[in-house]
Formats: C-alpha cells, sequence, structure tokens
C-alpha cells in the first residue's frame, strides 16, 4: 500500500512549487499530472515576476513577498531558470492616464516601494526606440523576468532528489473521503490506489473538475491570453515594458477607455514587451473568455502586433515566428485561492492565480507548506489577513 | 549517432540533451520542445522535429504513431508586424 502525506494534482508552476516546498519540509509527497510538466498554462505564459500590475495593498505585498523568494530560489536550485532582475517600466499615453499613474506611484512609494515617476525626456532617453508621442512612464526597480518551464523542471528536480514521486502521464480518477469527512485516498487513471494525508488541488484552469470529485463548487473560469513571438533581433526595449492601460484591462475598469480600435478594446489586448534570455522577445497581451478553446484568433494576432507597433514603430519590418495561447485561471475578485477546504479535512486548493501565477508560485509553495507542516510564519505577509483574502470561503455567496 | 551532434541547428540543442531530457519523462516532441528549447527557433522546428520524434521512438521503442508531433501554431511563416497588424494600425 502507497501511502504519502501529500497529493499535489497538478504539475504546472504552482504544484512545482508546492512539491519542492513540501519535500523540504521532509514531507512524503507525490505529484499528479495528466500530461507531462508544465504542458498547461505553465508553458503558454509569460514569465512576470512583477508588483507592477499589482493594486496597492495586499495585492502588492503579496507579489513583493514572492519576489523576494525567487532571489533565494535561484541560489537554492539547480537548473538554471532565467532569473533576470531589470526593472520594469509602465508606459503613459495620456494626460489621464498621467493623473492616475502619479496617484498609484505616491501611493505605492509611500508604502516603501522603489518605483517613480518618468518624464518624457526620461522615459525617451531610456527606450530610445518608443514612439514620440508617448508622454512619460513608471519605473519599478524590483521586477524580474524568469522562463517558466525551466521554473518548473527545476523545482520538480529539486523535490524529486527530495524524495518527491512524479506520476506523469497519469490522471486522478476519484477522491475517497473517509467518515469524518477526512481524505483519504485518490484513485489513479493506471488503476492505482494511493493513500495520502492531504490532497492540494493546483490544477489551475482544471481545478474546478479536481473540487467536483469531493462535491465543491470551485468558481475559476479559463481566460484565454495570446501572445506573439518574435524573432531574434536587435535590441528593442531593454527592460520588461507594459502599457499603463494594461492594469486598467486587467482589472477591467469600467469608467476608463483607450482610444483604440474595437478590436483591441473587445479582446482585452494590452501592449507587453518582455525580452527572453534566448535574445528574442515576448509581445502580449489579450484576455477573452472562450471556455477552454486555445485556438488563436486572427483578429487578436493582428491587435497585438499593431498595438506593439504603436508603442515601438521600430517592430514594423520584424518578424512574428510564432503565435500560442493559454488559459489562464481567472477568479472574479483576482485574488488565487490558497486556501484549506473547511467541510473537507486535508483537502487544499492552490489555484486560480490568472496572470499571476509565475510571479505568486514561490509564496503559494510556502503557504501550503506553512498549513501543511507546523512550521512557524516566516513571511514578511499578514497570517490572518493572507488565510482571509485568499480563502475559499470568501467566495461562496 | 555522437551525443554532441546538433539535432536543433536555430537554438543548438544536441542529442544528448534529447535523450537526458527523455530519461526525466519526456514523450512527446512538444515536451522536448518545453524542456529544451528545440524546435522554439526561427525555423519552427521544421527541421528538427521529425528528428525528435525518431528519437524519442527509439529511445522509449514507441512507434511513431504514438509519439505526438508539436502543435502547429499560426503564422505558418514568419510575417512582418506591419503586414500583420497593418489594418488595426491606423489612427483612431
Amino acid at each position: 500500500m502507497k501511502k504519502y502525506d501529500a497529493v499535489i494534482i497538478g504539475g504546472g508552476i504552482i504544484g512545482s512549487s508546492i512539491a519542492y516546498y513540501l519535500t523540504e519540509a521532509g514531507l512524503k509527497v507525490a505529484l499528479i499530472e495528466k500530461k507531462d510538466l508544465a504542458s498547461g498554462t505553465s508553458s503558454s505564459c509569460d514569465g512576470n515576476v512583477l508588483i507592477a500590475d499589482k493594486q496597492p495593498g495586499f495585492d502588492t505585498e503579496l507579489a513583493y513577498c514572492s519576489q523576494q523568494i525567487f532571489d533565494n530560489l535561484s541560489e537554492e536550485l539547480n537548473r538554471d531558470f532565467d532569473y533576470t532582475q531589470r526593472g520594469s517600466i509602465y508606459l503613459i499615453e495620456s494626460k489621464e492616464e498621467w493623473e492616475t499613474a502619479e496617484k498609484f506611484v505616491n501611493k505605492q512609494r509611500e508604502n516603501g516601494y522603489s518605483m517613480r515617476m518618468m518624464d518624457y525626456d526620461r522615459v525617451h532617453e531610456d527606450e530610445p526606440l518608443l514612439a514620440d508621442d508617448i508622454i512619460g512612464g513608471i519605473e519599478i526597480d524590483s521586477d524580474a523576468s524568469i522562463y517558466p518551464m525551466a521554473l518548473v523542471y527545476s523545482l520538480a528536480e529539486k523535490a524529486i532528489k527530495n524524495g518527491l514521486h512524479v506520476y506523469n502521464y497519469t490522471e486522478v480518477v476519484d477522491i475517497s473521503l473517509n467518515k469524518g469527512k477526512r481524505v483519504k485516498s485518490v484513485r489513479l487513471s493506471n488503476s492505482e490506489k494511493i493513500y495520502c494525508d492531504n490532497v492540494i488541488n493546483a490544477a489551475g484552469v482544471w481545478a474546478p473538475l479536481i473540487g467536483k470529485m469531493v462535491g465543491i463548487n470551485i468558481p475559476i473560469k479559463p481566460r484565454q491570453g495570446q501572445m506573439l513571438v518574435a524573432e531574434k533581433t536587435f535590441q528593442i526595449g531593454k527592460r520588461k515594458i507594459v502599457e499603463f492601460g494594461y492594469m486598467m484591462a486587467k482589472f477591467g475598469e469600467k469608467d476608463y477607455s483607450r482610444k483604440v480600435h474595437e478590436v483591441i478594446d473587445k479582446n482585452g489586448i494590452a501592449f507587453v514587451f518582455e525580452p527572453t534570455q534566448a535574445n528574442n522577445f515576448l509581445i502580449g497581451s489579450s484576455r477573452r473568455f472562450v471556455g477552454y478553446d486555445t485556438r488563436l484568433s486572427l483578429d487578436v494576432m493582428r491587435g497585438l502586433a499593431a498595438r506593439a507597433m504603436r508603442f515601438f514603430p521600430v517592430l514594423k519590418d520584424i518578424n512574428v515566428i510564432r503565435g500560442y495561447s493559454g488559459l489562464r485561471p481567472y477568479v472574479a475578485d483576482h485574488f488565487p485561492i490558497v486556501s484549506a477546504v473547511d467541510s473537507i479535512k486535508g483537502y487544499y486548493i492552490a489555484a486560480g492565480h490568472e496572470g499571476d501565477g509565475i510571479g505568486l508560485a514561490p509564496v503559494t509553495g510556502k503557504i501550503i507548506q506553512n498549513f501543511i507542516t507546523d512550521s512557524s510564519w516566516d513571511l514578511s505577509i499578514d497570517k490572518d489577513e493572507t488565510i482571509s483574502k485568499l480563502s475559499f470561503s470568501r467566495l461562496r455567496d | 549517432m555522437k551525443d554532441n551532434v546538433i539535432i536543433c541547428r536555430c537554438e543548438e540543442i544536441t542529442l544528448g540533451e534529447i535523450k537526458s531530457e527523455i530519461k526525466k519523462g519526456a514523450r512527446s516532441v512538444t515536451d522536448i520542445k518545453r524542456r529544451t528549447r528545440a524546435g522554439m527557433g526561427l525555423c519552427q522546428g521544421r527541421s528538427c522535429e521529425i528528428l525528435i520524434q525518431r528519437i524519442i521512438c527509439e529511445e522509449l521503442n514507441l512507434s511513431p504513431e504514438e509519439v505526438y508531433p508539436a502543435n502547429d501554431r499560426a503564422p505558418v511563416r514568419p510575417i512582418k508586424f506591419n503586414i500583420l497588424g497593418a489594418e488595426l494600425n491606423e489612427k483612431v
């Protein structure tokens, strides 16, 4: 009879991070993944480790806490995952955006975060290939990028060294509870049955299916995001560059509208530029609710290209070599669910990070480690606030 | 064939690197792509995809039908930003 302290369902960035932190704490852990590691959302995203796109308060504190852990991780893990702390820039197109941006920056600075407004000269000096009419920017120092797939393998490989058992190309068929409504065992598609004290649902956009196995309704919806990959080229931009309108698109600000083509507006397209360690760059981003459909929309691709040229006209003669799309696990209040489930002992959810899963993976792993082991709370965020803001019960009506 | 032979020329990925990832659990061409970057370069796997499929078959003793090829994604050939986005780039 196989018996584990914890079974993690989902081999993406969240599941791997949890596997790493639980095995570091000495637990006996298995990870179940229906395909290969990093085969879902974690390989169809970008590598953001940002506080730039977070709202002041807990949202930023959580992301900042995770950023700090990345520093340690790059030393603790053996496989290089291209961690580069270049900082990021928000681009400002209008006076209206400038005013909102200034309020945002002042608030974040009051809270101790290292960022500042960039005037016209400063932003154009920093990024000489920018369109002439960009009026300014925000500079955020702590932001970083990673290569997400490498981080998944890196975390998993270290966890395997620590004793993790990975079942890849294996699905969970069924979760059994005992009479006290406590997690007892998990049945797998290879017809094995494994016993465990805890189950962690880290299945991202597929988390609702794993929720159904124990009769709970997890309100996560797949939200499709498309990206473009450009050829290797000369340096376009030095850092992570985002249009200020991205935040508006992310949080669905109703009374804010950009002067953009209907196709761009309708598909939540906002300019995101990410230079990679492979010397090419990625262009995002879009947000659409189309169920679990990952097919590319040509309209969205055209919108992404157009929006990118609006900020960097020099792109016009550069080649796009590929488009890709991924499903982001969306939760209505934009916070992930990292939580125990009151009605089922030993069942945890760690999913719903939408576009923040890469950046929040380390802190998510640490929080689950804290829930399951008796380790003391060693994170910079407040424990009670974390539990309540990320709780599953907050989403029940 | 020697392990230092380059299979993916765009990203300079060797046979040895590919075999090592198969040992760690990779089973499809896309698995190899994610783990090594083979097929992520300018030609998007047009040169190396078939080779990688064959390497997986040989290492795991599978037939080609059992090894998934990479996902095909637009654009079919590299296309300039200007051609893709021109229509939507007009000032509105």
